[in-house]
């Protein structure tokens, strides 16, 4: 399994680098550049020009390509045209931010979905099962913005149970008790909101699995041989089940860490999704490039994951 | 088994609750502005047709109150980005981290209502206009936030930083290199500026190669804020942007001190104990990022005290009725136009050349179109009358250099249609609309911006226009153009370009040659003459330090391009500060003497509103 795996990654290295020149050719052929938009009446038209030389804009794309990937491999990204800083520092502080949110949005989806799906196929076709149904449609026919303004003006300003917006409030001095739960207490309400969004899917994976799963062999085997159903249930069932969920799991994590545009501009969270569209918009170039690779090596490292997670969960599967 | 429904139940119930409450809370605030709007436009249509005045806001507000001890005002910075946090005049970019800054400001001269710099600040300015030089006196014993005293060196300070060759901003420019001496240390022949010579220790000397009426706006060079040297002067240039020094341990001169910052989400200050008019009323003063969806149901609960920044028009409804604040508002240093391209830039020369035989080379037509399109209807309708017509290239808020008495071009489409006859422009296919003078068809591209959600509405509106007159105006591109794009074209005189919808914040140096001389690249209708030069030439003589005679050549100006239509002013803009009812007095004069450590509060926290 490990060769598997260290071979996969060797292979992740042609593709990112093929995903980095398009990225870049294409990035570069975006109107404009990080200096249109300090147009003003009081900005020198010469000093402007002065810095895109300096910046090294009108040199062949290829030598800027050339001269990017260099410094990349050696782990210099460049520094932010918008921001003033090095990309890396730059990116630490978002990802951090939004590492913090996907973790807790994945928990709390599970631990939303899984109890649910469960029950939805053991009671099938139960009020409680049709309840469960109507959620998860409702849910997934919900626009995220819609209900995270629903939540941010209903429980952050209207009941005032949570904060809405940044990551911390700014009394608590870094490190100490107060501030840690305070982060967490920021991240609550868009993790709610992220988890509710996402239950959908694993939620009717879930339900359709167990369905299918209580007219198994094993099942009857089981049954017969006398154990109790609630047993059947948590050891046989629910295990057989999870396969498919845990399959997406992988994809479910990387897919968090790209962030969510909606979700971090409306509780003004900073996180990577709100600096990918910002830096876009402000053809950050250095930023933008940074970002693609990431998220193109998340998507890469998911695939791997959900491969591992799989044939842990599943004996039977084996990757080699 | 029992029991697990019902919690499933409740839960489910809960949230259907909660849709519905929220269903409903939106449903009564987005129906009562409308009908309350609906109403009250209908009422001032049917009393006042031709008078229709901008919606007034008062520039100041006082509210009654037993003032608390100290206590912490909450602002909100509107900002659907994190901000910066670039804390430094010489270094920053971003309007948002200058808003940050105002209250912990840096500046040494105060200004008059026409931002002309005045003895009242922290220094004072004598110009010796035969020589070209400047000399600046600072007050005795005003101090740091840090408690270090004032120097001399800390005004020179901000010239070493913007004149260095490793300095990256776009504050060293044909201004800055006026300095004697600027070049020479930004080529790194020299160590120091030549020009700026410390006299003793309050007075500064700066010498520069020329010296025109702009020197009173803050123009030709002269810096109007100070760096603390004590601390700057040992961080290369370099590596200043990533410093401390401007991202989290900042000094500075202004009545509250930067004391906590998470960076791109808010800001804490609290009261500068050193502030040479005192130290503020207020403890403290929290600045913090809010997303624009959310900013009027903020101030609607009470969560913030005044937004540090405008709060946008188009979302005015939404807090026109609440009974918890007072909203204010001023003139904003800005205009939209409309250019005509009526040339090109010549890069090697360095100059605009006139195109004879461009598509608007003709005056006639060029005023048609101003009198043709109805801009009060689309302030009135699109933006709420929160912006008002334009009727000079000069924003009313410089009092003495705007000209009232310019009518500008008012919406009359007969009159349109009368010089367009008169131009030659006639409808020789009869198809209702009008042919070149050559007698083909007669296709103008105009390009608008897009961004705003109502940016698509207000260029069709436009184009109506025309079309009533007869002109066959049509989208550049076919669609509004992204900001990005837009300026591209524009400044490389794209040729699928003939007129423009665009837009200038001013600034505070309202002299017009950055943007309308002939070297000018800002100059994007790429108009010409050598009148216009002349007024230009005039506006900035040495003649004009006398103030009549400025004010005059700028009236002259206005008038001219008034005349030759060659850019047409649109609108101006109003710029918008809520205030909440607790905050005993607020000002936004510009001319005003309100300073931020007069800020007073009457109540433990701000008022909520009762609708």
């Amino acid at each position: 399994m490990w060769k598997t795996i260290f071979r996969r990654v060797l292979v992740m290295i042609p593709q990112l680098f093929v995903l980095s020149l398009l990225i870049f050719i294409m990035a570069k052929f975006m109107p404009g550049d990080p200096f249109t938009g300090m147009i003003t009446p009081d900005t020198d038209p010469a000093r402007i020009e002065e810095l895109r030389i300096q910046a090294g804009f009108y040199d062949p794309w290829y030598e800027q390509y050339f001269r990017w990937i260099s410094n990349a491999a050696q782990g210099d990204f460049g520094k932010s045209y918008t921001y003033k800083l090095p990309v890396s520092e730059l990116l630490g502080d978002r990802a951090l931010n939004t590492l913090w949110l996907a973790l807790l949005s994945v928990f709390l989806l599970y631990l939303i979905a899984i109890p649910l799906g469960v029950l939805a196929g053991r009671y099938q076709n139960t009020f409680l099962d049709k309840t469960v149904v109507l959620y998860s449609f409702i849910s997934y026919a919900i626009p995220v913005f819609v209900l995270a303004l629903i939540f941010l003006f209903f429980f952050g300003y209207q009941l005032q149970w949570f904060p809405t917006s940044g990551t911390v409030d700014i009394k608590y001095d870094n490190g100490s008790l107060g501030y840690i739960w305070s982060k967490i207490y920021h991240i609550l309400l868009p993790a709610i909101t992220f988890a509710i969004l996402g239950t959908t899917g694993v939620i009717q994976y879930l339900r359709t699995e167990v369905i299918d799963a209580k007219s198994q062999d094993y099942v009857r085997t089981a049954r017969s041989k006398g154990i109790p159903i609630n047993k059947v249930y948590s050891r046989h069932i629910f295990r057989n089940s999870l396969l498919p969920v845990a399959a997406f799991l992988g994809f479910t994590i990387t897919g968090l860490l790209g962030g969510s545009i909606f979700i971090e501009t409306i509780f003004g969270y900073p996180g990577m999704g709100q600096l990918f569209i910002q830096s876009i918009s402000g053809r950050d170039y250095s930023v933008i490039t940074a970002l693609v690779m990431l998220y193109g090596f998340l998507t890469l490292l998911g695939s791997l994951l959900s491969d591992i997670i799989m044939s842990i969960v599943d004996p039977r599967i084996r990757i080699d | 088994m029992n029991k697990k429904i019902w919690a499933l139940l409740a839960l489910l119930l809960a949230l259907m609750l909660v849709l519905g409450a929220c269903n409903n809370d939106g449903n009564t605030s987005s129906e009562d502005p409308p009908e309350g709007t609906t109403t009250d436009d209908g009422e001032t249509d049917a009393e006042a047709e031709d008078t229709e005045e901008t919606a007034s806001f008062p520039l100041n507000v006082e509210n009654e109150g037993d003032v608390i001890d100290g206590g912490t005002l909450k602002v909100a910075l509107v900002n659907d980005s994190p901000f910066q946090g670039i804390f430094s005049t010489v270094l920053y970019e971003d309007g948002y981290d200058a808003d940050i800054m105002e209250f912990a400001s840096n500046a040494i001269f105060q200004t008059d209502g026409d931002f002309l710099l005045n003895g009242e600040g922290i220094a004072s300015m004598e110009v010796d206009q035969e020589n070209n030089k400047v000399t600046i006196k600072i007050r005795d014993g005003v101090k740091w936030s840090d408690g270090e005293p004032l120097k001399i060196e800390d005004l020179i300070q901000p010239y070493l930083i913007i004149g260095h060759p490793d300095y990256t901003g776009v504050r060293y420019d044909v201004d800055f290199q006026n300095i004697v001496g600027a070049v020479e240390y930004h080529d790194g022949k020299a160590d120091t500026i030549s020009g700026i010579e410390k006299v003793d220790e309050t007075t500064l000397e700066i010498s520069f190669n020329k010296l025109s009426p702009a020197i009173f706006s803050g123009g030709d060079g002269i810096w109007t804020s100070a760096e603390p040297s004590h601390i700057l002067k040992d961080i290369p240039v370099a590596d200043l942007l990533e410093s401390d020094a401007v991202r989290r341990d900042i000094v500075t001169l202004g009545a509250f001190k930067f004391d906590k910052i998470i960076p791109g989400e808010s800001v804490q200050f609290v009261k500068n104990e050193h502030y040479w008019k005192g130290a503020p009323k207020l403890d403290q003063v929290l600045v913090k990022t809010v997303p624009s969806t959310s900013i009027s149901v903020a101030l609607k609960t009470g969560e913030y005290d005044m937004t540090a920044n405008t709060f946008s028009s188009d979302k005015y409804p939404e807090i026109e009725d609440l009974d918890n604040i007072t909203v204010l508002g001023r003139n904003e240093l800005y205009y939209q136009y409309i250019g005509f391209k009526l040339g090109k830039y010549d890069i090697e020369k360095s100059e605009v050349v006139m195109d004879p035989n461009a598509k608007m080379g003709d005056v006639k037509l060029r005023q048609a179109m101003g009198y043709a399109l109805d801009v009060e209807q689309v302030s009135e309708v699109y933006y709420n009358n929160l912006r008002e017509r334009a009727n000079s290239l000069i924003p009313p808020v410089f009092k003495s250099f705007y000209d009232d008495t310019l009518e500008g071009y008012t919406y009359d489409p007969d009159k349109a249609n009368a010089l367009l006859d008169e131009a030659g422009y006639e409808d020789v296919d009869g198809d209702g609309l009008r042919e070149g003078k050559d007698g083909k068809p007669l296709e103008i591209k105009f390009a608008t911006m897009s961004g705003a959600e109502i940016a698509e509405d207000i260029a069709s509106f436009y184009l109506q226009n025309l079309k009533d007159v007869g002109l066959n105006v049509t989208l550049a591109t076919g669609r509004t153009i992204e900001f990005n794009s837009f300026y591209d074209k524009v400044q490389a005189d794209d040729p699928e370009i003939d007129m423009f919808m665009a837009a200038w914040g001013t600034g505070t140096n309202p002299s017009p040659s950055g943007l309308y001389s002939k070297t000018a690249q800002y100059n994007f209708s790429r108009y010409t003459s050598d009148k216009l030069e002349e007024l230009l030439a005039a506006i900035d003589s040495p003649e004009a330090f006398d103030s009549e005679y400025r004010s005059g050549k700028f009236r002259e100006w206005q008038e001219y391009m008034s005349e030759n239509a060659p850019i047409i002013p649109i609108q101006y803009r109003l710029e918008l500060r809520p205030v909440n009812d607790r905050v005993k007095f607020y000002d936004i004069d510009y001319a005003g003497n309100f300073d931020l450590n007069q800020i007073e509060l009457i109540a433990e926290e701000p008022i909520k509103s009762t609708k």
